[in-house]
C-alpha cells in the first residue's frame, strides 16, 4: 500500500532517468510543453508585465491596505478549509460507507450546492438575514424581533463560500472511498478495528491526496472570489486587485498583486507536496472492488441522514428557497421565452468547454507521465495555476496574445491577399473557450490526476513491455480505469463554466449571452430579486447533468 | 471510447464551423445597419429603449454589458479594431477616463448641444450625460429631525457619531462624491471630512445602497447616503417588505443653501474608432430625445437631462432641488485622489 521511496536511490534514479531519457523519444515531452505553453501563454503575458515594476501607488497599498488583504485572505483560507473538510469529508464518508434512507438522493443533492454561483448564495443569505428578510419576518412573527443575525462580515463570508464550495471535497473524497476503500475496510474489520478508528487511522490518511486535491480547488476559488467579498465588505486580495486596477487606475499594480496571490497559491501546493513527499499511495491490486455498505440500526440511520442533510440544507435548500420566493415576486416582470434560449446557449458553451478542457487535462497528465522527464511533471502542474487568477485578469491575459495574433493576421491577410477582416479570435467563441480552458484546467486536472494516481502502474507497464504503444495502452487499459475521474472532471468544469462571470463579461461575443451574465445584470443594479430567475435557471441547467453523471459515477 | 473521442472532435469541429459562420454573419450584418454598444447600464428601461430605437430606425443594437472599467480596458486593448461604437457608463468619472485614454471622439450634433445643459456634458463634446441622479440622505423619520440635516460637511461633525450608514469606498458613487468635495473644499478639507466620516460610521461599510436604507430602518444607524433612484425603485419594488422599508425613511437633499446637492450622470460617448459613427450619433440623440427621457424617468426614477421632460411624479413629490453645477469632468480628474484619501482614512 505505502512505499517509502528511499532517498538513498537518488544517484541511481538520476542515472536511470538519463538512460530512459536517451531511450525514450521526446515526443511526449514536446507535446506536454506545447500544451503548457498554450495554457500558460495568457499567464506569461501578464507575468511579463511584472518586469515593469508596480505603479506609484504600490507604496500606498503596502502602507494602508496590504495587511488587511493578507489577514482577511488567510482568515478565509483557514476557516474555509476547516468548514469545507468538515462538511465535505464527513458527508462523503457517510454516503459511501453507510446505508440509510434517501441515500441515493443525498448522493447527488450533496453536489448541487456547486450549481449556485457563490455570489448568488451570498446575496441569498443576505436576503435571508437582513431587515425585512425571510428570517427577520419569521422572528417578527414569533415576536422575537430583537434578534438580528448579521451575516455580512468576514465569518459570514467564510461560511457562505464554504457551504457553496464543499462539494469539490465531497466529490473527490467520495470517489476514493467508493473505489479504493473496500479491501482495507474488510481487512480492518477482520482485525477487529472499530469504525471510528479505521476511519481516522486508515481512511483519512489514505484519502488524503483526493481530499487535498478537492481542498486546493476550494481554496483557489475562495481566494478568487470577488462578488461575495465585495458585497459583504471584506477586503481580500482579489477585491484589492480590482481596486488597484480600476479605482487606482494602475493595471501594473494589479498585476503585482495577482503575482503575489499566485505565489501564495503555489506555496500552498508545494507545502502540500512537501508534506507527503515520502508517501506514495498506490494500490497493489488494480481491481479494487466497490465498497460494501454497512447497515445499522434505524436510529443511527436516521442520525446519519440528519448529519448529511445539514450541508444540503445550508448549501442548497435555503438559498434556493430564498431564490424561489424572490422569483415568485418578480416572475411576471422578468420571465420570457428568451430564458430558454439563454439556457440552451449557456448549456452548449459549458458542454463544449468541459469536453475541451478535460481533453487538455488528460493529455497533460498522460503526456507528462510518458515523457519520463521529471521536470516536465512539475511544469505540468503549473497548468493549473490559472484557477487562482481572477477571471478578469485572465481575460486580459487572453486578450494580449490573441489580439497580437489577430492584428498580425489582419495585416498579413491585407498584405498578401488584400482581404480586409475584423478581429478573428477576439470577440468570438474561440477566445472565450480558450479563456475558460486556462481558468478551469485545474478543475479537470485534479480529479483525473487523483484517479490516475490510484491506477497501479503494473498493467500499463507490462502492456508497454509487450510492445503496445502508449496511446493504445491508454485507451485499452488506463482510460476505463480513470473514467470516474474524467466524468467528475466533466461535471465540475461544466458547472463552473455555467456559473463563470467576469471572464464571460469581458470576452463574450455580441451574439451570445449566458444566464450568469443575465443574473449579474440584475444583481449589479441592486435588483437582487430580479436576478433570482436567471439564477434558478443556472441551478436547474447545472442540476440535470449533475444527477445524470452522478448515476454514471455510482454505477462504476 | 474511440467513439466518444470522435464524437468530441466532431462536436468541436461542428462548433468551430458554427463559429465561423457566426462571424460571417456579423461581417454581413456590418453591411446592414447596426450600432455596437458597450454599456454598464443593464436596466429594463435601457432594453426597452434599444428595442424602440431598432423599430424606429431599423438599426440593430448589439450590446455588450459589463462593468465600465472592464469595457474601457477592452476598448483600449482592441484599439483601432474595436467594434465598439458607443460607450455608456453610469458615472462621468469613467467617461473622462475613457476620453483621457483616447478612446472617444468629439462629435458635432446640434441636437445634443442644444438639449443637454453644459455642466452635464464634456466641454469638448467627447461625452454627454443621458440621465441624472443625486446622492442624497435618507433618514429615520422617527429618530431624526430633518431640520438638523444641512450639508455633506455637517455629516462629519460629532453630532452624527455612530449614526451614518454608507457603502464601501470601492463604489464609484462614493468616489465621485469625495471627488466633488475635493474640488469644492480642497484636498486637506476632503481628508479631514473623510477621517471624520469614518469616525461617524455606524458600522463597517458593506452591502449596496438599498442595504443602507434597510439598516436605517432596522435601527443600526440614523442616516444613509444613497443615490436618489434607489428610493424610487424600492418604493416600487416587487417585495412588499422593501416598499414598507422605503416608506419609513425621509429624504434630504443636502447643501441647498450652498453649492447644491452632488449629482452624477449616466453618460454616453462615441468610440474613437467607431465603425458606425453616424448610427452612434443617432443613437445618443435618440437617448436624450423627449420620448426616451420619459422612459428613463418613469421606469427608472432617474432625473432627465432633457429640460423639456418632467421627472417621474414620485420625484416631483420630493420637490425641486438645487444641484451642484460643478462640471462633471472634474469628478474624473479627481477620482484617483479620492480613492487614495479613502484608503488613508481607512474607509473600507
Amino acid at each position: 500500500m505505502m512505499k517509502q521511496a528511499g532517498s538513498s536511490s537518488n544517484i541511481f534514479s538520476i542515472k536511470y532517468r538519463l538512460k530512459r531519457l536517451k531511450r525514450d523519444s521526446n515526443r511526449w515531452s514536446i507535446f506536454t510543453l506545447a500544451i503548457i505553453l498554450f495554457i500558460a501563454l495568457p499567464i506569461i503575458s501578464i507575468g511579463v508585465k511584472l518586469f515593469a515594476g508596480p505603479g506609484e501607488t504600490w507604496g500606498h497599498i503596502v502602507d494602508n491596505l496590504l495587511l488587511d488583504y493578507i489577514g482577511n485572505s488567510l482568515f478565509l483560507v483557514f476557516v474555509c478549509s476547516f468548514l469545507v473538510l468538515l462538511f465535505g469529508v464527513s458527508s462523503a464518508w457517510l454516503v459511501a460507507r453507510f446505508e440509510f434512507p434517501l441515500r441515493k438522493q443525498m448522493e447527488w443533492l450533496l453536489i448541487l450546492p456547486l450549481a449556485i454561483p457563490g455570489y448568488i448564495v451570498a446575496y441569498a443569505y443576505a436576503g435571508v438575514f437582513d431587515y425585512g428578510g425571510s428570517m427577520d419576518l419569521i422572528f417578527r412573527w414569533l415576536g422575537w424581533d430583537f434578534i438580528r443575525i448579521d451575516i455580512m462580515n468576514k465569518a459570514g463570508l467564510a461560511f457562505v463560500l464554504s457551504i457553496s464550495l464543499f462539494p469539490y471535497v465531497y466529490v473527490s473524497s467520495r470517489a476514493f472511498f467508493l473505489n479504493q476503500a473496500n479491501n482495507l475496510l474488510e481487512a480492518s474489520t477482520i482485525l477487529g478495528v472499530g469504525e471510528f478508528k479505521s476511519f481516522f487511522k486508515l481512511m483519512l490518511p489514505l484519502a488524503r491526496p483526493a481530499i487535498i486535491a478537492g481542498l486546493i480547488l476550494v481554496l483557489m476559488e475562495v481566494l478568487n472570489d470577488y462578488g461575495a467579498a465585495q458585497y459583504y465588505g471584506v477586503n481580500t486580495f482579489t477585491t484589492g486587485i480590482f481596486r488597484a486596477w480600476f479605482s487606482l487606475e494602475e493595471p501594473e499594480t494589479a498585476v503585482y498583486l495577482s503575482a503575489l496571490l499566485i505565489v501564495i497559491v503555489f506555496a500552498l501546493i508545494l507545502f502540500e507536496k512537501w508534506q507527503r513527499r515520502n508517501i506514495k499511495v498506490s494500490s497493489a491490486r488494480s481491481n479494487n472492488t466497490y465498497i460494501h455498505r454497512k447497515s445499522s440500526s434505524k436510529f443511527s440511520q436516521f442520525l446519519i441522514l440528519l448529519v448529511v442533510l445539514i450541508p444540503v440544507v445550508l448549501g442548497f435548500f435555503i438559498p434556493v428557497l430564498q431564490l424561489i420566493y424572490w422569483a415568485t415576486l418578480t416572475f411576471e416582470k422578468v420571465f420570457d421565452l428568451d430564458f430558454l434560449m439563454l439556457s440552451l446557449q449557456s448549456f452548449g458553451i459549458a458542454i463544449l468547454t468541459a469536453m475541451i478542457t478535460v481533453l487538455f487535462a488528460t493529455f497533460l497528465i498522460y503526456f507528462s507521465k510518458w515523457s519520463f522527464l521529471g521536470f516536465i511533471k512539475n511544469i505540468a502542474r503549473m497548468g493549473i495555476l490559472g484557477y487562482a487568477i481572477p477571471g478578469a485578469v485572465i481575460a486580459i491575459g487572453i486578450m494580449i496574445p490573441t489580439l497580437a495574433f489577430d492584428k498580425w493576421l489582419i495585416g498579413a491577410l491585407d498584405y498578401l491577399f488584400s482581404i480586409k477582416t475584423g478581429l478573428l479570435i477576439n470577440g468570438t467563441l474561440v477566445a472565450l473557450v480558450y479563456a475558460y480552458c486556462v481558468r478551469f484546467l485545474a478543475v479537470a486536472f485534479n480529479p483525473i490526476e487523483s484517479t490516475s494516481l490510484k491506477v497501479s502502474n503494473t498493467i500499463p507497464d507490462s502492456s508497454k513491455m509487450l510492445g503496445v504503444g502508449n496511446l493504445k495502452t491508454f485507451f485499452r487499459i488506463e482510460f476505463p480505469l480513470i473514467k470516474t475521474g474524467i466524468l467528475s472532471a466533466l461535471i465540475l468544469v461544466f458547472i463552473d463554466v455555467l456559473k463563470e462571470l467576469p471572464l464571460t463579461l469581458i470576452l463574450k461575443p455580441f451574439h451570445i449571452n449566458t444566464l450568469a451574465v443575465k443574473a449579474y445584470e440584475y444583481a449589479s443594479d441592486e435588483m437582487i430579486m430580479e436576478a433570482a430567475i436567471p439564477s434558478l435557471f443556472i441551478i436547474f441547467t447545472a442540476a440535470l447533468p449533475v444527477i445524470f453523471l452522478n448515476k454514471l459515477l455510482i454505477k462504476k | 471510447m474511440k467513439k466518444l473521442m470522435f464524437g468530441m472532435i466532431a462536436l468541436i469541429m461542428f462548433n468551430s464551423c458554427k463559429n465561423g459562420s457566426n462571424d460571417e454573419n456579423s461581417q454581413a450584418e456590418a453591411q446592414n445597419q447596426e450600432v455596437n454598444v458597450y454599456t454598464h447600464r443593464h436596466y429594463e428601461a435601457d432594453q426597452e429603449l434599444f428595442k424602440k430605437f431598432e423599430e424606429q430606425t431599423g438599426i440593430k443594437v448589439n450590446v455588450i454589458n459589463s462593468n465600465a472599467d472592464e469595457l474601457i480596458q477592452k476598448m483600449s486593448m482592441e484599439g483601432e479594431q474595436s467594434p465598439a461604437d458607443v460607450l455608456i457608463t453610469v458615472d462621468a468619472g469613467r467617461l473622462t477616463r475613457a476620453k483621457d485614454q483616447g478612446l472617444l471622439q468629439p462629435i458635432e450634433s446640434e441636437t445634443l448641444e442644444s438639449t443637454i445643459p453644459s455642466h452635464l456634458k464634456d466641454a469638448e463634446n467627447y461625452w454627454f450625460g443621458i440621465t441624472k441622479r443625486a446622492r442624497i440622505i435618507a433618514y429615520a423619520k422617527d429618530r431624526v429631525n430633518p431640520e438638523e440635516l444641512t450639508t455633506y460637511e455637517d455629516l462629519a461633525t460629532d453630532k452624527w457619531e455612530d449614526k451614518i450608514l454608507i457603502r464601501s469606498s470601492s463604489n464609484i458613487y462614493n468616489q465621485s462624491l469625495l471627488a466633488s468635495i475635493i474640488v469644492n473644499n480642497g484636498e486637506d478639507g476632503a481628508k479631514e471630512w473623510t477621517r471624520d466620516m469614518v469616525e461617524n460610521m455606524a458600522r463597517s461599510p458593506k452591502g449596496s445602497d438599498r442595504d443602507q436604507v434597510k439598516a436605517v430602518v432596522a435601527g443600526e444607524g440614523d442616516l444613509a447616503i444613497l443615490n436618489s433612484y434607489y428610493v424610487g425603485q424600492m418604493l416600487n419594488s416587487s417585495d412588499p417588505e422593501e416598499v414598507e422599508t422605503a416608506k419609513k425613511v425621509g429624504l434630504h437633499f443636502p447643501n441647498q443653501d450652498g453649492r447644491g446637492t452632488h449629482i452624477n450622470v449616466s453618460g454616453a460617448g462615441v468610440a474613437k474608432y467607431a465603425p458606425n459613427k453616424d448610427n452612434a450619433i443617432r443613437f445618443i440623440e435618440f437617448l436624450v430625445s423627449e420620448e426616451a427621457q420619459e422612459v428613463f424617468a418613469n421606469l427608472n426614477y432617474e432625473y432627465p437631462v432633457n429640460p423639456n421632460v418632467e421627472p417621474a411624479p414620485l420625484l416631483q413629490e420630493w420637490g425641486e432641488f438645487k444641484e451642484d453645477t460643478l462640471n462633471l469632468s472634474k469628478l474624473g480628474e479627481n477620482n484617483k485622489k479620492a480613492v487614495v484619501i479613502f484608503d488613508e482614512a481607512g474607509w473600507k
